[in-house]
């Protein structure tokens, strides 16, 4: 029964976002912010999951959870797919350099001083909180490039720039998934070694997904049909993933990135088409990652206001790393870093998936933290973009007639 | 053809390999999801090959699904297809929404009474047919032997309403595959549905009675109130949900598709947790909305029917998947039988009371009414656990039956369509 709560509530969210007295940022400036980026899922999750109301129980989580392993595939694969080979190769090196160092100074920024606390307050092995630690900087160093798309959709930024910003948020999504798996060998086995095999398998299922469906949308015309493949493609690649105890993470970013290098000409109908899924499944995502939200953890409340404090240093100074980088390569803002404060949905899918495949309380302080972290985060990004917006205001102001 | 079964054949030897690699990897997660997308995957190109084939595609979905699944070649976890059963009932929901959506005012005033009485008259013939063969069958039938004559009767009866259940799912199915569109599809798909509706009744009575002649008293108070709860309050729940939908439709607009599917899913576990008929519940909010605002209700149909493909081809690959070959080994004979007569009756009752003035009623209709699906596997599942004496060893005799409906019911639904003449896409061609 508790699933019809879920499903209702979904429901009543879905009216609740989509009512355009709510969206005004008029009268509820944070409501409408965290509606428009899906968030408010998240936050009504969290209400209803066990770690607070108890609307739904464990078990209901536990019975969700292919749900789950679906949605994080279904990010995985649109991640992989936008993963273009060409355009990464056309890419100067000052821009990965760029991407590197901004998103790298976030990650140590945030981990190097979190796994202290984390090592003493858990009583746990220096390996595994050192892992935890890295996660945490590993969801610190991704950042959203929602606000400049919008920006430079809207008018408000000028195209070229909107673009950098989107490309070097759209790079760091590599560093956090390395550090994903780095966490895995480490954290998902008795052994690094079999925890390394498990990080291989799912790279490799994910491969051999990708071909596969790349082989199975060849000479498809018809609309219905191609949709069923790619769902069935998504929903074999996590499913197996999930069944076998791997990264459906991981193992949706290797199946999107094969089938954008050998999808030929259907890789961008395959976007399209995935696409249209893109929001609903990750509104559904989010709701369940905030149902798996352990709101009573007062250590997790600690380590929350570091964890964001941290963050925004690692990002002001890692931006400006970036800027001095590829300042001349790039159309990139003055204090990029503001910019870059948003953190994107692949933050929780990063610490989900290490819920579901390390168990335990240290994963589940690193999951709270990121998760609660990601709506304040949200709300931040949104003030900090319109300081980046100010000096292009002010010179547009000047130059005018 | 050629490229769908080279397709298939490599999503079977990707599905044995993820088999294979679970052999060495014991801690095994949730296997819901694999369930899902192999099943989708295999039942789409299946389909494809079944179509080429000259056969409905959704023979090639339930055969694929009996294929791979646990019974047969095992490739996906028995526990996989068990989950499914959410997506089974967001499959009904969808199905019958589509279905109400077809039901316009317009139509019952045209063909309601006809279909009504016919409908009675087939339910009848076949009931009593079933009915006086199972009893006579008692010394041989094990479930039947050691019962009373009072008690047989009762059981038999019970068993009777349920073989006699149609289904709506395939037939909607195979109506929305081959576009077919006319008078004679639409007296099928009438019939179908009012059947169901007969069933339904007929089996609360039936359970009744049976719970009466074991003891348990006759509350006719109660079987009243349960009949009166199911067939109303479906509408009354299914009405509900359309003003629901409506209103979301016209004030919110976004997330139709989100939408749609969360209420699939709260009709499906309302319906099943309320004692209400979900496929009731879908197919009243559906005509309502139809009737209520055409426009909407033809938003709603082109909506769910772009999706219908990814939702049939789960749907009956899941319901091959489940079907337990081995039930045919123990029960195969009796199962055979009373197919054949189930069969017969049916065939007889069409051929006498179907309406003189449309010859082909009386020459095809039978051929759409011998698929049995979703209903007849609720019900069959509904005596085990009402009845654990001998519910348990019904339920192995009318899934042995199911088993032999699926897969001969789709491919004369389809017949009696084209020969028809009411077929309108290439389908009527056979083309691959």
């Amino acid at each position: 029964m508790q699933a019809l709560f879920v499903f209702l509530s979904i429901a009543a969210l879905s009216l609740l976002a989509s009512s355009r007295t709510v969206l005004d940022p008029g009268r509820f400036p944070a409501f409408a912010q965290l509606a428009a980026s899906g968030l408010l899922f998240l936050a009504c999750g969290a209400v209803l999951g066990p770690g607070s109301l108890g609307v739904l129980s464990s078990g209901d989580l536990t019975a969700l959870r292919p749900v789950l392993a679906l949605g994080v595939g279904v990010a995985g694969v649109i991640i992989g797919l936008n993963l273009e080979p060409r355009l990464l190769r056309l890419l100067p090196r000052e821009v990965y350099a760029a991407a590197l160092a901004h998103a790298g100074t976030a990650f140590l920024w945030v981990a190097l001083p979190l796994a202290g606390p984390l090592l003493f307050t858990m009583n746990l092995a220096p390996e595994a909180a050192v892992g935890a630690a890295a996660l945490l900087g590993a969801a610190a160093s991704l950042s959203s490039g929602h606000f400049a798309v919008l920006g430079y959709r809207s008018g408000r930024m000028e195209r070229r720039r909107g673009l950098s910003v989107a490309l070097l948020t759209m790079l760091d999504d590599v560093v956090g998934l390395g550090v994903l798996a780095l966490a895995l060998v480490f954290g998902a086995a008795a052994h690094p070694l079999e925890g390394l095999g498990l990080v291989a398998l799912a790279l490799l299922l994910g491969m051999a997904c990708g071909g596969l469906l790349s082989f199975l949308m060849h000479g498809l015309n018809d609309q219905g049909e191609l949709m069923a493949v790619l769902l069935g493609g998504v929903a074999l690649v996590s499913g197996a993933a999930a069944y076998l105890r791997v990264s459906a993470l991981l193992a949706g970013v290797a199946c999107g990135a094969t089938l954008a290098l050998v999808g030929g000409r259907s890789v961008e109908r395959a976007a399209r088409v995935l696409g249209r899924f893109e929001r609903p499944s990750y509104l559904l995502l989010v709701f369940l990652v905030g149902a798996h939200v352990q709101a009573r953890d007062m250590m997790a409340w600690a380590l929350l206001p570091g964890f964001l404090g941290l963050r925004f240093l690692g990002k002001v100074l890692g931006g400006s790393f970036a800027q001095r980088i590829a300042g001349g390569t790039l159309a990139l803002p003055p204090r990029l870093g503001y910019a870059l404060i948003a953190q994107g949905g692949l933050a929780l899918c990063l610490v989900v998936e290490y819920l579901s495949l390390v168990p335990g309380p240290l994963s589940q302080r690193v999951f709270d933290v990121v998760v609660a972290g990601a709506v304040f985060n949200e709300l931040l990004g949104s003030r900090a973009f319109r300081y980046v917006l100010e000096p292009a205001a002010v010179s547009t102001r000047g130059g005018g007639p | 053809m050629k490229g769908a079964l080279l397709r298939l054949l490599l999503l079977v030897v990707v599905l044995a390999a993820i088999g294979r690699a679970q052999t060495w990897r014991v801690d095994t997660g949730t296997s819901v999801t694999l369930a899902a997308g192999a099943l989708l995957l295999c039942g789409l190109f299946a389909g494809k090959v079944a179509k080429g084939l000259g056969l409905p595609r959704l023979t090639g979905y339930l055969l694929v699904g009996v294929a791979v699944g646990p019974y047969a070649l095992g490739f996906i976890p028995g526990a996989g297809v068990k989950g499914l059963e959410l997506v089974k009932g967001l499959a009904v929901s969808l199905i019958a929404l589509v279905a109400g959506t077809e039901l316009q005012l317009g139509l019952i005033r045209r063909v309601g009474t006809r279909v009504a009485a016919l409908c009675t008259a087939v339910c009848g013939v076949t009931f009593l047919a079933i009915f006086g063969v199972l009893f006579a069958l008692k010394p041989l039938l094990p479930f039947l032997t050691p019962m009373t004559v009072s008690q047989a009767l009762a059981v038999s009866a019970l068993v009777s309403t349920v073989v006699v259940s149609f289904s709506p799912t395939v037939t909607i199915a195979i109506v929305q595959e081959t576009s077919a569109r006319g008078s004679f599809t639409e007296f099928l798909m009438a019939l179908v549905i009012i059947g169901d509706l007969l069933v339904m009744v007929g089996f609360a009575v039936a359970a009744g009675f049976t719970r009466a002649s074991f003891g348990g008293g006759l509350d006719v108070g109660g079987l009243l109130g349960g009949v009166v709860w199911e067939l109303f309050g479906s509408v009354l729940v299914g009405s509900v949900l359309a003003l629901v939908m409506l209103l979301y439709m016209r004030r919110v607009k976004h997330e139709l598709p989100l939408f749609l599917v969360a209420l699939g899913f709260v009709s499906a576990e309302a319906g099943a947790h309320l004692h209400l008929s979900p496929l009731l519940v879908s197919l009243a909010a559906g005509a309502l909305i139809a009737n209520l605002d055409e426009r909407e209700g033809e938003r709603i149909h082109h909506a769910i029917q772009r999706a219908g493909l990814p939702v049939f081809a789960l749907f009956f690959a899941a319901a091959g998947a489940g079907l337990k070959l081995d039930a045919l080994v123990t029960v195969g004979p009796a199962a055979l039988l009373l197919v054949a007569l189930r069969a017969l009756a049916i065939y007889g009752s069409c051929r006498r009371f179907a309406p003189p003035e449309d010859p082909r009623l009386r020459r095809y209709l039978w051929m759409g009414l011998i698929s049995q699906a979703g209903v007849t596997f609720g019900l069959a599942a509904l005596i085990s656990r009402t009845f654990p004496d001998f519910g348990p060893q019904v339920e192995v005799l009318i899934v042995a039956m199911i088993t032999a409906h699926e897969l001969i019911g789709p491919v004369l639904t389809r017949r009696a369509l084209q020969r028809s003449g009411e077929i309108h896409s290439d389908e009527a061609q056979g083309t691959a």
